[in-house]
């Protein structure tokens, strides 16, 4: 093995990992929160990938026009899906860690079968976008041009999400997070919060299948295998923290590119999952975490 | 009072009665023949057209579209009366408990006379055992595990080629075209997924290189539906095999094909164990970076001067599916074609004299839509006479390339160069 | 929770028996006058799911533990039996509990280490053990790897747990399977453990100084958990006579375990049974449906089910089958903290 191979391999771990980064990190927003694993995740990813892919179809614009109209739709949808079901299940008598799960768990389902029965069950990409099939040659390091621009958007997306956090709604959302009931005192409406919080966690999902589609097939089961990377990630870095789903995503993604390197590259993801369950030995809440 | 509630009751009864919902009420005299297939999940387009192409076919058995091939004058099944083929379709959901329990209903509820099936290999393993403890014909259209026909089953009846044979073809083709153009392939390199199918396939391949003195540069099992293929990639480029064999469903076919584009990699050629790489989604996916791909084939499109009723027959499938037949859908039509033949022969469906009439099956392969010499089951159920092809992407469109004597384009082979 | 006289739980628990004895006898004679093959097929699987269900519920519902990586467990029954069967030519009859074991024993293994972890992060790590070990099944050749294992049928037989086309032996298996884990819920509903985890579930503060003191019930729940997972994948194998990694180990399989407990009442004697008894054929009714038109609508009606029986009986369908009764004052103090 060559130094170059080692480092090619692990400037592409490096680029997947950063969109595996902003996929959890909406994920790790909501649960931050309110204590709400959103089990769709995947699947409004899926979502968002398709409405890209719709919007390139019938406008052919590029990703400067997809990312706002995806984006918005994804926060109408985030904020709509907590107002219309997450609110309910949150109001519950009994069970509400269990009726949370289940309920995101068949809004998945539910999903998945509404995009088969629009879209149909085929593979569908954007093949003929402005960044598809280009590479950046730098040193002579490969660099596919749609994933370095999807890396650079999820940079600015963390760096906006950390902007948003130091804000007045960011720090009505922090409050909201410390403490439920003081809020109210101060006159900040906690549904509100949460739904704009919704809105938020989904609308950036929203960016990271934007630029995901750009290099990335579409399809009504595609949301699965990135879900389950973002849950890893998401308990990784630790629940509810910005910077942990960052490092946490780097880190899963150099993994996974390392042990499909020098090991067996049916079992990468092992090396990823072993990662997580070393780290979670000995820091039973993450990297980051302090929930 | 105790009448409502007897009423309410028998409501309750009848609306709960799982039986409810699979009224078969059968035309008298149609021939009902089950289909298992994957309607819903990750392969579920590849059972959206198989459904599609098995319709195509039954439209021609029963009505008038005069093709010109066995069963092609339409108007039902003859010696039966012209009866009706009725097709009954069941979602396997490409699970093999789902397959069994859907198999089982469509034989003791449809009481179809035979099924068809399955695209997966786990799929047709626990439908096949369906058929044989029930004694009901399996006609496996589109499975390729070796496996399958070597359990020693009675009941089932495998029209298309086996691993065994398309890999055989695929080596077939590099020893001639090396002796042809004097630049012979010295090494391969293996990348396939990691469920049932490329497993197989790449023992296969494994066998058929050592066998032929080919040296396997790269030996690479991936995760299906990974996120990423790029480090796969990087591993390939490494090894730089004259050749690469890749055995991928749709998804990971059109991620390998950008990830090798994006690092740069150009393998010399590549001969695909078909599946993800004859699919149309494939093709519109990759575009113009497909050019030049090669893969086995049961089916040739362009084959229309030896099998003058691919044309009429694409004509009606792509008024249905909104595209052209491939690999799969062709033998799809292909095995409910067999099927019925058996069962016009038989004069019936009852089932030992259906089997019967399977096993003395003698179809030629110009009565087909199928390149094939023709259709004859061995002592194991197996279509020994169906030849694979070899096909390219010339200019957009899959253009067959071996053997030689039914190509209809001249094969591009940069190995060497 | 407020302490009832003892004679009053005994009361209780003793209707609770007599009721099991009754559905019991009344689920042994129910395959006699139905003659087709599918409604008996779902009826076992309905058996199958809620046997396996109660045994989720023991360690996810009763200890609170929830796990999304009992594919695992049903697993390991199922290649376990099957291996001794074809390797070392041992009667599934009797491999079933030599899966059991082994699922039970891999139970403790992941238990040891994941009790440490709370929350999401437990029933995560549950997860990403499944997954591994799913990867690593895939992967192993000696185990039939991604190709799978046949379970080859020579005559029928109840040692060896194989018959041609007749579904009522199978059915009998499944409901001693499910009897078996109801009655070992019964019993865990009565024990010292039962009220302790109870407890601790229903008051986080006391949880806390409780968690190291429950260590090992906890551990004891998990291998029994695991263990009638187990002896439930056995069952499985022998009755579908195909295994491989993805109709027996995946993440998919994990949720449809919890499944019918969560729909039928979490931590509740009769849930999983209720649960599998809707969830069981409501999928294969949506899916005989409407699957074979292939266009995703089992699924939406399947995925809006969920969701509805989730919103309107948070508590589960076993909920219907005794008045409201008001949520202990701990769990109440805990619902106005949070809500």
């Amino acid at each position: 093995m060559t130094p170059v191979l080692l480092l090619q391999v692990m400037a592409l771990g490096l680029l997947t990992g950063l969109v595996y980064a902003l996929v959890a990190a909406g994920l790790s927003l909501i649960f931050g929160l309110m204590d709400v694993v959103n089990f769709a995740h995947g699947q409004f990813l899926m979502l968002a990938m398709y409405a890209a892919f719709a919007v390139h179809a019938a406008s052919g614009v590029g990703v400067a026009l997809e990312l706002p109209l995806v984006v918005l739709l994804l926060f109408v949808l985030g904020v709509a899906t907590y107002r219309g079901l997450i609110a309910r299940a949150l109001g519950v008598a009994t069970n509400r860690g269990m009726v949370q799960i289940f309920v995101t768990f068949g809004l998945g389902i539910f999903l998945t079968g509404a995009a088969q029965f629009v879209f149909g069950g085929d593979f569908r990409s954007i093949g003929d976008g402005m960044l598809a099939n280009r590479s950046l040659i730098l040193h002579g390091l490969h660099l596919p041009l749609a994933q370095v621009a999807a890396a650079v958007v999820c940079l600015l997306a963390f760096a906006a999400l950390a902007l948003i956090s130091r804000t007045e709604f960011g720090r009505a959302l922090a409050a909201t997070r410390e403490d439920r009931e003081a809020v109210a005192l101060i006159g900040i409406d906690r549904n509100r919060i949460f739904a704009l919080g919704w809105g938020l966690g989904c609308a950036a999902v929203g960016v990271a299948g934007v630029m995901l589609v750009q290099f990335y097939y579409v399809s009504p089961n595609v949301g699965a295998d990135f879900a389950l990377i973002a849950y890893v990630t998401v308990a990784l870095g630790g629940f509810g923290s910005l910077l942990g789903a960052l490092v946490a995503g780097i880190l899963i993604g150099e993994v996974e590119a390392l042990t499909a390197l020098l090991l067996e590259p049916s079992l990468k993801q092992v090396g990823m999952f072993a990662i997580y369950l070393a780290v979670l030995m000995l820091r039973p809440r993450g990297l980051f975490g302090r929930l | 009072m105790p009448t409502l509630l007897r009423r309410a009751a028998v409501a309750l009864v009848v609306t709960l009665m799982p039986l409810a919902w699979t009224s078969s009420v059968r035309a008298a005299g149609d021939v009902v023949i089950g289909a298992v297939f994957p309607l819903t999940g990750n392969a579920a387009q590849v059972g959206i057209d198989a459904r599609a192409a098995l319709e195509t076919e039954a439209e021609i058995i029963n009505g008038h579209h005069d093709m010109p091939m066995l069963l092609g004058a339409g108007g039902g099944l003859a010696q039966l009366g012209g009866a009706h083929v009725r097709l009954v379709f069941a979602d396997s959901q490409n699970n093999p408990q789902t397959a069994r329990a859907e198999a089982e209903r469509l034989i003791t509820q449809d009481h179809v006379a035979a099924i068809i099936g399955s695209y997966t290999s786990a799929t047709a393993a626990t439908i096949s055992q369906v058929t044989e403890r029930y004694q009901v014909p399996y006609i496996s259209a589109d499975n390729s595990s070796p496996s399958l026909t070597e359990r020693g089953l009675h009941w089932i009846f495998r029209t298309s080629p086996t691993d065994v044979m398309f890999t055989g073809a695929m080596f077939e083709f590099m020893q001639a075209i090396g002796e042809r153009t004097g630049h012979k392939a010295a090494s391969v390199a293996l990348i396939y997924e990691d469920s049932i199918f490329g497993s197989d396939s790449a023992a296969v391949q494994r066998k058929d290189a050592a066998a032929a003195g080919i040296r396997v540069a790269a030996d690479i099992r991936y995760r299906a539906n990974s996120p990423s293929l790029s480090t796969e990639v990087e591993r390939l480029h490494a090894a730089d095999a004259d050749v690469l064999l890749p055995s991928s469903y749709t998804s990971d076919a059109i991620l390998l094909m950008r990830a090798m584009h994006e690092s740069g990699y150009a393998p010399r050629a590549i001969i695909a164990q078909d599946a993800g790489f004859v699919q149309q989604s494939f093709l519109d996916a990759v575009g113009p970076l497909a050019e030049g791909v090669m893969s086995r084939s049961a089916f040739a499109l362009d084959a229309t001067r030896a099998r003058p009723a691919i044309a009429p027959v694409n004509a009606l499938f792509h008024a249905r599916a909104g595209k052209d037949l491939n690999d799969l859908t062709s033998r799809d039509i292909t095995a409910l074609q067999v099927l019925a033949d058996a069962i016009g022969r038989a004069g019936t469906t009852q089932p030992e004299k259906l089997r019967a009439a399977l096993a003395a099956t003698r179809i030629d392969g110009a009565q087909t839509i199928m390149p094939w010499r023709g259709v004859a089951f061995d002592d194991k159920g197996q279509n020994s006479e169906a030849d694979p092809v070899i096909q390219q992407i010339q200019g957009g469109t899959w253009h067959t390339v071996f053997p030689f004597a039914v190509a209809t384009a001249a094969p591009v082979w940069n190995v060497g160069k | 929770m407020a302490k009832l006289p003892d004679n009053a739980i005994l009361r209780r628990r003793r209707r609770e028996l007599a009721a099991g004895g009754a559905v019991l006898l009344a689920l042994a004679v129910l395959p006699l006058p139905i003659a087709d093959v599918y409604t008996q097929n779902l009826i076992i699987m309905a058996l199958l799911f809620a046997g396996l269900a109660q045994a989720w519920n023991i360690l996810g519902g009763y200890c609170g533990q929830i796990s999304l990586g009992h594919a695992l467990y049903f697993g390991i029954g199922g290649y376990v039996s099957t291996l001794l069967f074809l390797r070392a030519g041992l009667p599934p009859s009797l491999g079933m509990f030599a899966g059991g074991l082994a699922a039970g024993a891999a139970a403790l293994l992941v238990g040891w280490p994941c009790f440490r972890l709370s929350g999401h992060y437990y029933a995560i790590a549950t997860l990403v053990v499944a997954q591994i070990a799913y990867l690593l099944a895939l992967n192993w050749d000696f185990i039939g790897g991604a190709t799978g294992l046949y379970v080859p049928f020579h005559a029928e037989s109840w040692g060896d747990l194989a018959f041609r086309t007749t579904k009522r032996p199978f059915h009998y298996i499944a409901l001693a399977f499910a009897a078996a884990a109801w009655f070992a819920g019964y019993l865990i509903e009565g024990s010292r453990w039962g009220y302790a985890w109870r407890a601790m579930r229903d008051d986080p503060v006391a949880a806390r100084s409780l968690a190291v003191r429950l260590l090992p019930s906890k551990m004891a729940a998990a291998s029994i958990s695991g263990g009638l997972a187990g002896i439930g994948g056995a069952i499985f194998a022998q009755y579908v006579g195909y295994i491989d990694p993805d109709s027996v180990m995946s993440l998919q399989l994990s949720i449809l375990i919890a499944l019918p407990a969560v729909i039928g009442g979490v931590g509740t004697l009769w849930g999983p049974l209720l649960g599998a008894a809707v969830q069981v054929p409501i999928s294969e009714v949506s899916r005989s449906w409407l699957g074979g038109a292939g266009r995703g609508s089992d699924l939406m009606i399947y995925g809006a089910l969920i969701v509805t029986v989730a919103l309107l009986r948070p508590a589960g369908l076993a909920s219907l089958l005794r008045p409201a009764r008001r949520p202990p004052p701990a769990a109440e103090a805990r619902n106005a903290n949070a809500a």
